[in-house]
This record gives C-alpha cells, structure tokens and sequence, in this order.
C-alpha cells in the first residue's frame, strides 16, 4: 500500500470533479433543494401506533378505557409499564410512540360523577405520526367520555379529558422531522449515486484497465475513490445540517458523536451498494437506472416519507431491508431527543450488519470481477 | 486485496520453471476459461528481448486475455507465463512495474491536460522529480506536444492522443511495452508516424508484444503468432508464416463484378479460399498451375468479364485467410 499512490488517486478524482460541470450543481444544490421540497410533505393514515399503556387504577373502568383506544384500530399496546421511567425509556428507544396514562382514583372519579383526565404521551420526533396519533386520542377520549358519563353534563364540570402532551417536538413542524432524516437521505443519494458513476464512468472509458496494468495495487485504487466521495458526502451533510439548524430552525437536542457514527456506518452501506452497482452495470446511464430502481424503495419503506405504522402488513416485513430505516430512526431520536447509544443499540447493531455485510460483498465482488 | 480465508498468491499459482534469462515473455501452457467457455487454450511461446512480436488474430480469439494475463491483471486458469523474468501470477505486481501497457482506447484522462495525465502516470510510477523532469521533456518532443502542455487531452487529434498514451506508457523506461490494437482508428500518415516510433524504441533494445489487425503493420514484426479460437494456429517470422502457403499458387483477379465472381467461386471445386482484396479478387487454387485452373475460362463461362489473372506472392494476409480456413474444415 503506497499512500503516494492514493494521494495522486485523490488528487486525479478532484481535478475531474471539478471539470465535470454536471457533477458539481448536483453535489452543492441538490442537497438544499430537497431539504425545500422534502421539508413539506403530507403525512396519511396511521395505524397501529405502539402504545404504552400505564394503568395506575387498574379498574373495570379503566380498562374500559384502554380497550377503547385498542379497538379503535389506531393504537397497538406494546407495553405495560409501571413507573415513569419505565414508559420514557419505552419512549426514548423508540419501543413506543404514545404513552396513556390513567391515574390513580380513575375509578372513583367515574362512579362519583367528576371530571377526571387520562394522560397522553405523544413522541413528537416523527410529527406525522405524532400529530395524527394526538388527534386520534382526542377522539377516542371524546367517545369513551360519552360512554362512561351516558347524562350529559354542563360544560367544564365533568367528563374525562383528555391531556395530549407532545414531547420533544411540541409544536409538530414537520421539517423538524425531515431535516433529520434528509441528513441520511442525501448521504445515501450522494454515497450510492457518485460512487457508482465515478467507477462505470473509468471502466467506460477504458482508464480502469489501464490504472490496472499499473502498479496501482486494488487497495490503493479503492481508497482513492471512496475518500473523495466520502469528503464530498461530508460537505453536503454539513450544508444540510447548517440550513437545516440556521435556517429552518431545527432544534438540535443530540450529540455529533452519536449521530456522526450513525451516519457513518450508513455511508459504508451506501458506498458498498454504490460499488456494487458499478460492477453490475456496463454503462452509467445503467447504473443510474439501477439506482432510481432502488431509491423508490428506500423513500417508501425506510419511514422517511410516510410512517411505517400507514404500510400494509404484507409490506411492513420488507422495510427492515432496508438500511435507510435504521437511520432515519437515529438521526431522528438523536437530534430530537438525544437518545444515545444505550437506547439506540438495536439500530446501531442492524446498520453495522449491513454495512459489513453489503460493503464486504461489494469488496469481493470486485476482486472478483477484475480477476475474469 | 485478499481476505483472511482466500488463498493466498503462492498458494493459487501452479509452479513455474526457473526464469530463462534469453527470453522477455515465456508462455507455458497459459490457459484461460469463462465458466465452460475456453478462451485461451493452454498456448507456449517465447518472445526474445528485443523483439517485435505480433500477436495476431480476430476478434475474440482470445488476444486480450492473453495480454491481460501477461500483464498480471487476470490470472491465468492453468499454466502459467514469466514476463521480464517475474511469475505473471505470483509476482504480478512485480511485472506490472516492469512493463508498460497501451491499449487501443488510448485510455488516458480525456478530462487532465496533457500534462496532469505525465504528471499522474510519473507518480504511479514512483519517478523522481528530476527523473520526471527529463522523462517530460523526453515525451513531449517525441509526441511533438511542446506547447500543447496545458491543453485538455480530450480536445487533441487522435495522432496525438496516441503518442502521449505511449509517452505515459513507457514513462519509466520500461523494456517490454504491451501495445494492443494500437493504431486502430488511427489515420495512415499517423499509423507510419508511430511505426516509426516503434522502431526506435525496438532498436533502443525494448521488446514490443503488438496486436494487430492490419496485416500490412504485421510485417513490420521480427516475429508473428496468429491465434484463433483461443488456439495459437501458426508462429514464426513473418515468412515462415507465409510459407505454409509455400506450395499453394494465389492467383490475383482482376473482374468487372467481384463480389459476383466471388460467390461464384466459392462454391466451385478445387478452389481453396477466394476473398476480396481490395477490389481485386484473390484466389487460392492450391497445388494446381494457373492454366490447369483455367480462371478465365471458368469466369467466363458463368458470364463474368475477366480482365487479368496473374499469380501473386502470397502476403500475410493470404496465409491468414488460408490458416482460418485450414482450422475450421478441421474443426468442423
């Protein structure tokens, strides 16, 4: 391995970059025009929303109340846990998105004919889901106040109330969610897209056979293309994040550390997949054809664009193929939240599967390949 | 790059006899398969140093893979070849340093000047600055690019391409020079130009493996191989080559319809091989004398207005359509 050789590789790929006139407006203005658009978008129907319940009463009356909100189709419950720490670790690691509380003397309340409450919890880090879940409550407590209070009452004397608390993202801007997940988005486009044109782009034009008869050993000729992309993807990110937090106001709450190594993992994934396409494929326009063919998948079942909870059940397996979903989960509660490691593990431990498994295979592929 | 659990160099490679000093390129048993397709099938020659050697042959008959294998950028199936002295499979990149490779796509940066494609090629290299300095000057006058030094590589003729791809392939002096199909596409006065450049070289005592398929440029070889279907049919100077037609009489034909005349006599008997050549026709009529074919009389007969008909030496090009045709009736 001869750094001098990389270092020439390196200087070659940014000198071509910056003579590509098409290269370059896609790497700087793609970024923040998607960051617009993606900032926008419309959430749709949700269902089956993982729910936390607390039942501090325990009584026929509130379980009345929790069957309700089951039965509505709206909410699943995942969990019974009974301290506060307990349902905000459940919130924090993403176990489950809404809480409902029911206090103690929830009972008594009912049979005495006062106004009482049941408290709901709402993670506001995927604002979709969140607002719609919020409204949903709404709902079910308006309905289930007319079944445990059949007199009605004069206004603001009784009833149960319902008290929707959304964490982390009070105000549900929609762009506080999508700024996160753009920051893994662009890097999978800028990761998978640039990598795999930058090495048909060599092969078509025949300086690939010729870097091989070289000395330029595979190693070398690797790391001089991935570290170019790697830098750019960085840049980009960075420019997403600085309008994103500047200009959109999104409240950063988590920490580089957890974030960058998330991302970092997923820029391995999206290299490899990158890698892999350019050796598949014979000429670049394949390859971007292959790409797109990739990317709808990646936008519809990763959680990105539209809840997963609003994916049909047969489709819902499908989207733990896809890396994009892990991501989007942890930049997401990271910058929102600042869930860290301890909470995000499981995400933590599927992207690491992927990046080594889909980076090792593009590896030795290419090994492969250049050996026939 | 090797994982833990791939083999290693040595332990892939079958074992090779001990370099022979006389030879630039040995080739023993060099076999090369694509799952059942056999593309090279376990040939043997030696190139001398200093040699031009053609490596002749259609398209797909297997003469890129064997300069791929000869380079150490594939490796071989079975057999194995010693360039420059170093095992093409275990010490590949031991050969990759000692040779240098042109291709017929010029393959140079089309988007780096002239002089970031030397400045490029002569770090891969590992060349000294000064080294560098005078190797720069060296190309540039030899591709005649002096004061072309900061154009873009993309906007220059396809003259010019060509010299500076093999300026930046024999960059660091190498003494074997790859050179596959590397005047195709190339304008005659440019083709003569590189010829020439070639000569130089070979009298400077670099050995040249070329690949071609003008047959005009393999008589510029000392020495020839024609392969076909992966098999090496016909090896030798060019007139040995030319003399597995030694008894054979070529007559050249002279027609008003020669692509007629030529369907005609394909199918007649005692006719070897009949092609266009040029516009003439030429005609292999084998062990036979030019009056006992009687060309004139046959032509004539199916109607054809025969000008001339008169034997000619038989050119490389003759012995190739004769060799092809030899190998496929066996074949067949």
């Amino acid at each position: 391995m001869s750094w001098r050789r990389v270092r020439l590789l390196i200087w070659k790929e940014f000198l071509q970059l910056k003579r590509d006139r098409s290269m370059l407006p896609i790497i700087f203005i793609m970024p923040v025009l998607q960051l617009i658009m993606f900032g926008y978008v419309i959430g749709t129907d949700v269902r089956d929303i993982r729910t936390a319940v607390v039942d501090r009463d325990g009584s026929p009356e509130s379980h009345l109340v929790v069957d309700g909100f089951v039965n509505s189709g709206y909410f699943k419950q995942v969990a019974t846990p009974t301290t506060d720490a307990e349902m905000q670790k459940l919130l924090d690691g993403n176990k489950a998105q809404v809480a409902i509380i029911i206090p103690e003397g929830f009972s008594d309340s009912v049979h005495a004919k006062r106004a009482t409450q049941v408290g709901i919890v709402v993670d506001g880090s995927d604002s979709k889901t969140a607002s719609v879940a919020s409204g949903y409550a709404g709902q079910v407590v308006a309905s289930l106040s007319r079944q445990l209070y059949p007199t009605p009452m004069s206004s603001g004397a009784g009833g149960v109330d319902a008290r929707v608390r959304v964490l982390f993202n009070p105000t549900l801007r929609s762009v506080n969610t999508m700024v996160p997940a753009l920051l893994a988005f662009i890097l999978m486009m800028s990761t998978q897209m640039t990598m795999s044109q930058a090495v048909v782009k060599e092969r078509e034009r025949g300086t690939l056979e010729q870097l091989f008869v070289t000395p330029i050993g595979r190693a070398e000729y690797l790391i001089g293309k991935l570290l170019p992309y790697v830098l750019i993807a960085a840049i980009q990110i960075t420019l997403v994040f600085t309008v994103g937090t500047i200009w959109f106001k999104v409240p950063f709450n988590g920490s580089l550390l957890v974030m960058g190594s998330g991302l970092a993992l997923f820029a391995l994934t999206g290299l490899g997949i990158g890698l892999m396409v350019s050796l598949l494929s014979r000429t670049r326009y394949q390859a971007q054809q292959a790409m797109t063919f990739m990317m709808v998948p990646s936008m519809m079942l990763s959680g990105f664009v539209f809840p997963l909870e609003s994916m049909p059940a047969v489709l819902y397996p499908l989207s733990y193929l896809i890396p994009l979903r892990y991501i989007v989960v942890i930049v997401r509660s990271n910058f929102m939240k600042g869930s860290g490691f301890a909470a995000l593990w499981p995400q933590f431990a599927a992207m690491a599967l992927f990046a080594a498994v889909v980076f090792g295979f593009g590896l030795s592929r290419f090994r492969k390949q250049l050996n026939d | 790059m090797r994982f833990p659990w791939q083999k290693s160099a040595a332990e892939m490679c079958p074992a090779m006899p001990a370099a022979d000093a006389a030879h630039a390129i040995e080739v023993h048993g060099l076999r090369k398969t694509f799952g059942d397709f056999v593309a090279v099938n376990s040939v043997d020659f030696n190139v001398g140093h200093g040699e031009i050697f053609g490596f002749l042959g259609p398209n797909g008959s297997g003469k890129t893979t064997t300069i791929r294998m000869l380079c150490g950028v594939i490796a071989p199936t079975d057999g194995g070849a010693r360039v420059m002295g170093y095992d093409v499979c275990s010490e590949s990149e031991r050969v990759r340093e000692n040779i240098g490779y042109m291709s017929q796509k010029f393959s140079l940066f089309q988007d780096l000047t002239v002089d970031e494609n030397l400045k490029f090629y002569a770090g891969v290299y590992g060349l000294s600055d000064e080294k560098f300095a005078e190797r720069r000057e060296y190309i540039l006058t030899m591709a005649d690019l002096h004061g072309r030094e900061n154009e873009m590589t993309g906007d220059l003729s396809v003259g010019w391409k060509q010299r500076l791809a093999l300026g930046c392939a024999t960059i660091h002096e190498p003494k074997l020079i790859f050179l596959d199909e590397p005047t195709s596409g190339v304008d005659p006065m440019a083709r003569r130009q590189f010829w020439e450049l070639l000569h130089d070289l070979a009298a400077s005592g670099v050995t040249l493996f070329v690949t071609t398929h003008y047959m005009d440029e393999a008589t510029h070889c000392n020495r020839l191989a024609f392969i076909y279907r992966g098999d090496i049919i016909a090896e030798g100077t060019p007139n040995e080559v030319k003399g597995a037609l030694m008894r054979d009489t070529i007559l050249q034909v002279e027609v008003d319809d020669g692509e007629g005349a030529l369907a005609a006599l394909e199918g007649s008997p005692g006719i070897g091989e009949a092609y266009m050549q040029g516009s003439l026709v030429h005609v292999n009529i084998g062990e036979r004398t030019a009056a006992e074919a009687d060309l004139p009389g046959l032509l004539g007969e199916l109607g054809f207005d025969v000008h001339s008909v008169e034997p000619v030496e038989p050119t490389l090009e003759d012995a190739f359509v004769h060799l092809v045709t030899r190998q496929k009736e066996a074949s067949s």
